[in-house]
């Protein structure tokens, strides 16, 4: 398999248990949507890939490779990570931070950038839409400017596997389309894209393939059209939903209706 | 601002001031000779031409001043390479060179050593202090549960704290009117009476310590947005992580021992170059160095030469120049953001 | 037999005419001195003193007041050999600065310091509280750093021997020793050669030097000796070996103390690659003093005679 395999990966902290054995694949030039809510795992699950956060058991694997006991150099150069809040005491510039994705491939003593480096830094940043704030100091901008600057430098390590954990918190909806517009594109071209998300419809949108997580386990793997039914976005989510298809469409749609309640029985609200 | 020319324009600028200011740091003093002398007299005992003065003020010239100056650039710039490395490591502005109990350790060992009637080997005993207050605090924040950047910080604060203590009651309990005032002077950190083996040492730390801190401008800078982020790019951030911190703490110890504990060269100098370059190491280490040792050189000509005949401890002019300096830095760092 | 009035009283004047030329007047308590910025009062001869740092104790020993001191305090060496005796059985209260409670344990009535901060909280009590309790206090003119130290001569010297003489009321020893070292000091020549010199008393990296205003100062003055510090306007100093170096001093003077001694010292300018070739040291041009003779007291004029004699010895060669 060539793409992105997880086979019951296991983390612990002391006796509980942050992921029981969850398994999935993904295959380049795909947008993995993870799912779930918050406490699932969906972070530590990339954090082991990146073998950030030991696994006590299970395999990770990307093109056959193992992922996790990669050495960090190697593995930086084909694999690109982009956390949920990235901040930083430096005094950096955007165009600095984007660069900061071309280090995996520059050597200790090289003084300055190459043209190579400069060059993508400038095509990342345009094509987050960041151009204009290139020489902005990077804790000027706000969350949601700051999370683009990060994709722009994950983008600038040319990276074979993206792993993003939930990437368009902050942003508003234009940007949020934007990144994810900008992922599509990057998995359209041999990319291997895994984000984590908390919009259903835009994981619908967007996605090739769903994993949805639930207390450390998949509770539902596949495609959006299969995932999402209200019955798991009961169990899972604790909400009464139901699903919509549009004709023109193929992404199912989430209408949302209320919060479930601990009594609530299926049949009283049919 | 574009890199490349214009940072070999700032380059070459910095280490043309530094060479100027050497050349002309070396004709101050309470003995009277004139530059022309000085200048005479160096190059005399680099081979060329003869000594214009007597034996004795060609010693001033060649024992007494040039060592020191030479001392105070080295110095300088190490604390100044340390304070930035601190700074990136802990995460914390506030760091400086001596955060994890190695100045304290560093007195402690000296004051032991000078107290004991070794005097001339008091650098020894600093750098074995320096060395072994960082493992306690290393060690203690292993048991705290792992040695984080916050963790080594408070355990550094703990074994400082007790270092203090211990000098304080060995200085209470056997020193004498005159060790009070050798002890002092090394607190404060001075460089009076600098010889060109301490000058060695100085350079010999310097070449042992600083190519492996600049050489991992890289790693630092991935280091901006935290482990994850780091180890995101590439960087073995365990094995980072330890070689400059052993790396530092080397430098800091032969600095230390050499110099005392002379303070705010390491805290102030790499905010300011900071402010000026911003935050890439692969510049900031190298520009840190250069002007942490123009600062010290030119706080040490003025340590010795401004109460002619007295001298001064460099710390207190350090201190009386760092102090003022770093709240200028802070008032621009709030109107820049 | 009734000798008559007249007679017995031309006698009884006689006799006291001769015994005031012999005799001073004894002391008229209670007796006021102003004392360092504070006024002591005392009302009869302090009977049990205590006495802090070598000088106190050798000048009130000089003044046969040995049976007076119930304890001594912080002494910097030995007892010079003319005082051992009268010394021999004095209760050391403590080799560094004995706390309140240990001085007032020993019932003083006088507390003599040898230095000014000896009257503070963490030392022998300051020096109200000890007058409130009847302890009468004197700090050594010398030593006192409230105000701004005149430079130190003989003269003041002397003036604190008869105020000592005063306040224990033993003004004909007190007469009797300055005597006795005015005597000395007339007789010693200062140097004719016009020679400049550096006190030297501690620090490798930093020398510790003697400035202008102080004992060592003074005795170098009595010496005829230059003291290439003597402008300064201040005690202690700490110098530069860079200006110690120019100025070349013909001679060093060195003080000999029992935690950092006069061979010491030598070596260590021998061995620094800069005073190494100083002049005096090629040539070992020092004069040695023990330590607590260096310090302001009754052993200076003695010193002084001591390093005159070491002075006419050295021998320099004709320009």
């Amino acid at each position: 398999m060539t793409g992105l395999v997880i086979s019951g990966a296991e983390v612990r902290a002391g006796q509980k248990a942050i992921l029981a054995g969850v398994s999935l694949s993904a295959e380049k030039g795909t947008v993995t949507g993870l799912l779930g809510p918050n406490g699932a795992g969906k972070s530590t699950l990339i954090l082991a890939a990146l073998g950030l956060v030991p696994l006590a058991a299970g395999r990770v694997t990307f093109e056959g490779a193992e992922l996790p006991g990669m050495r960090p150099a190697d593995r930086a150069r084909l694999c690109a990570y982009v956390e949920q809040a990235a901040t930083t005491a430096e005094r950096l510039t955007v165009r600095d931070v984007v660069a900061l994705g071309r280090v995996p491939f520059q050597s200790a003593w090289q003084a300055a950038p190459s043209e190579r480096d400069e060059e993508l830094v400038a095509t990342t940043l345009a094509e987050l839409g960041m151009a204009a704030f290139a020489n902005r100091l990077y804790h000027t901008l706000s969350g949601g400017e700051q999370q683009r600057v990060q994709i722009a430098r994950a983008l600038a390590q040319e990276p074979r596997l993206l792993l993003l954990d939930e990437p368009t918190s902050h942003l508003d909806i234009r940007a949020q389309l934007m990144v994810l517009e900008t992922l599509r594109r990057r998995a359209d071209s041999g990319c291997m894209v895994l984000v984590a998300l908390h919009d259903l419809n835009l994981a619908s949108r967007y996605c090739d393939r769903l994993v949805i997580l639930d207390a450390g386990r998949v509770a539902a793997e596949g495609p959006p059209a299969d995932v999402l039914d209200p019955a798991l976005l009961r169990a899972v989510y604790g909400v009464h939903a139901t699903i919509a298809q549009l004709p023109d469409t193929p992404a199912p749609l989430v209408i949302y209706d209320r919060p479930a309640v601990e009594d609530d029985s299926a049949a009283k609200y049919d | 601002m574009t890199p490349g020319p214009a940072y070999a324009l700032a380059y070459a600028g910095l280490w043309l001031v530094l060479i100027a200011s050497a050349i002309l740091a070396i004709t101050f003093g309470p003995a009277h000779i004139s530059a022309s002398d000085v200048w005479a007299v160096v190059l005399h005992h680099l081979g060329w031409g003869d000594s214009p003065v007597s034996r004795l003020r060609d010693a001033i010239v060649w024992e007494l001043r040039l060592p020191r100056v030479l001392a105070a650039i080295g110095i300088g710039s190490g604390l100044a390479l340390s304070g930035t490395v601190m700074q990136v490591l802990t995460r914390n502005p506030l760091a400086d060179p001596y955060l994890l109990g190695l100045s304290s350790g560093a007195a402690l060992g000296a004051v032991i050593f000078l107290l004991a009637g070794a005097a001339l080997l008091m650098p020894l005993g600093a750098f074995v202090g320096s060395l072994t207050a960082l493992a306690l605090a290393l060690l203690i924040a292993r048991l705290l549960g792992g040695a984080t950047p916050s963790r080594a910080i408070l355990a550094g604060i703990c074994i400082a704290a007790l270092a203090s203590a211990m000098t304080s009651l060995l200085i209470f309990w056997s020193a004498t009117g005159d060790s009070y005032r050798e002890i002092l002077s090394w607190l404060m950190g001075s460089l009076s009476g600098t010889t060109w083996a301490d000058t060695g040492l100085v350079g010999l730390g310097l070449v042992l310590c600083a190519p492996a801190i600049l050489f991992s401008g890289r790693g630092l800078d991935a280091f901006a947005f935290g482990d994850a982020a780091a180890t995101g790019l590439g960087i073995d951030i365990a094995r980072l992580r330890w070689t400059l911190l052993a790396a530092t703490a080397l430098l800091t110890g032969v600095m230390v021992a050499i110099g005392g504990a002379i303070g705010f060269v390491g805290l102030v100098v790499p905010h300011a170059v900071r402010l000026a370059v911003g935050s890439r190491h692969r510049v900031l280490l190298p520009m840190s160095m250069l002007v942490g040792g123009i600062f010290m050189l030119w706080t040490d000509t003025a340590a010795r030469s401004l109460f002619d005949p007295r001298e001064l401890p460099v710390g207190i002019v350090t201190a009386l120049v760092g102090a003022p300096a770093f709240l200028l830095i802070l008032l621009r760092y709030r109107r820049v953001t | 037999m009734r000798l008559p009035a007249f007679t017995l009283a031309t006698v009884l004047v006689a006799l006291a005419a001769i015994g005031s030329t012999a005799v001073q007047a004894a002391t008229a308590y209670p007796l006021t001195v102003q004392n360092c910025g504070v006024d002591v009062t005392f009302d009869r001869a302090p009977q049990r003193a205590v006495t802090i740092k070598s000088t106190a104790t050798e000048l009130l020993l000089s003044l046969g007041l040995s049976d007076r001191i119930v304890g001594v305090g912080f002494q910097d060496g030995p007892l010079p050999d003319d005082l051992a005796a009268a010394g021999a059985g004095l209760k050391v209260l403590s080799d560094k600065l004995p706390s309140q409670e240990v001085v007032l344990e020993a019932e003083p009535d006088f507390i003599y310091g040898g230095w000014e901060s000896n009257f503070a909280a963490d030392g022998v009590g300051e020096r109200p509280t000890l007058a409130a309790l009847g302890v009468g206090t004197y700090v050594a003119p010398a030593a006192c750093r409230s105000f701004k130290p005149p430079r130190l001569t003989f003269e003041m010297l002397f003036g604190e021997i008869e105020e000592m003489g005063a306040i224990f009321d033993v003004e004909s020893a007190a007469a009797a020793l300055v005597e006795r070292q005015k005597t000395s000091l007339a007789v010693l020549v200062p140097d004719a050669r016009r020679l400049t010199a550096v006190w030297y008393s501690s620090g490798t990296k930093t020398p510790y030097v003697s400035g202008g205003t102080n004992a060592p100062a003074m005795i170098m003055r009595a010496l005829g000796l230059d003291n290439i510090f003597g402008d300064i306007d201040d005690g202690w100093i700490s110098a530069s070996w860079e200006a110690i170096v120019d100025a070349d001093p013909d001679v060093i003077v060195l003080v000999d103390a029992a935690w950092n001694s006069a061979e010491q010292k030598k070596k260590l300018l021998a061995d620094n690659p800069i005073t190494s070739r100083l002049d005096a040291v090629v040539n070992q041009r020092y004069l040695i003093i023990p330590f607590p003779a260096s310090e302001a007291g009754v052993r200076n004029v003695p010193a002084a005679v001591d390093m005159a004699a070491q002075l006419a010895a050295l021998q320099f060669p004709v320009p």
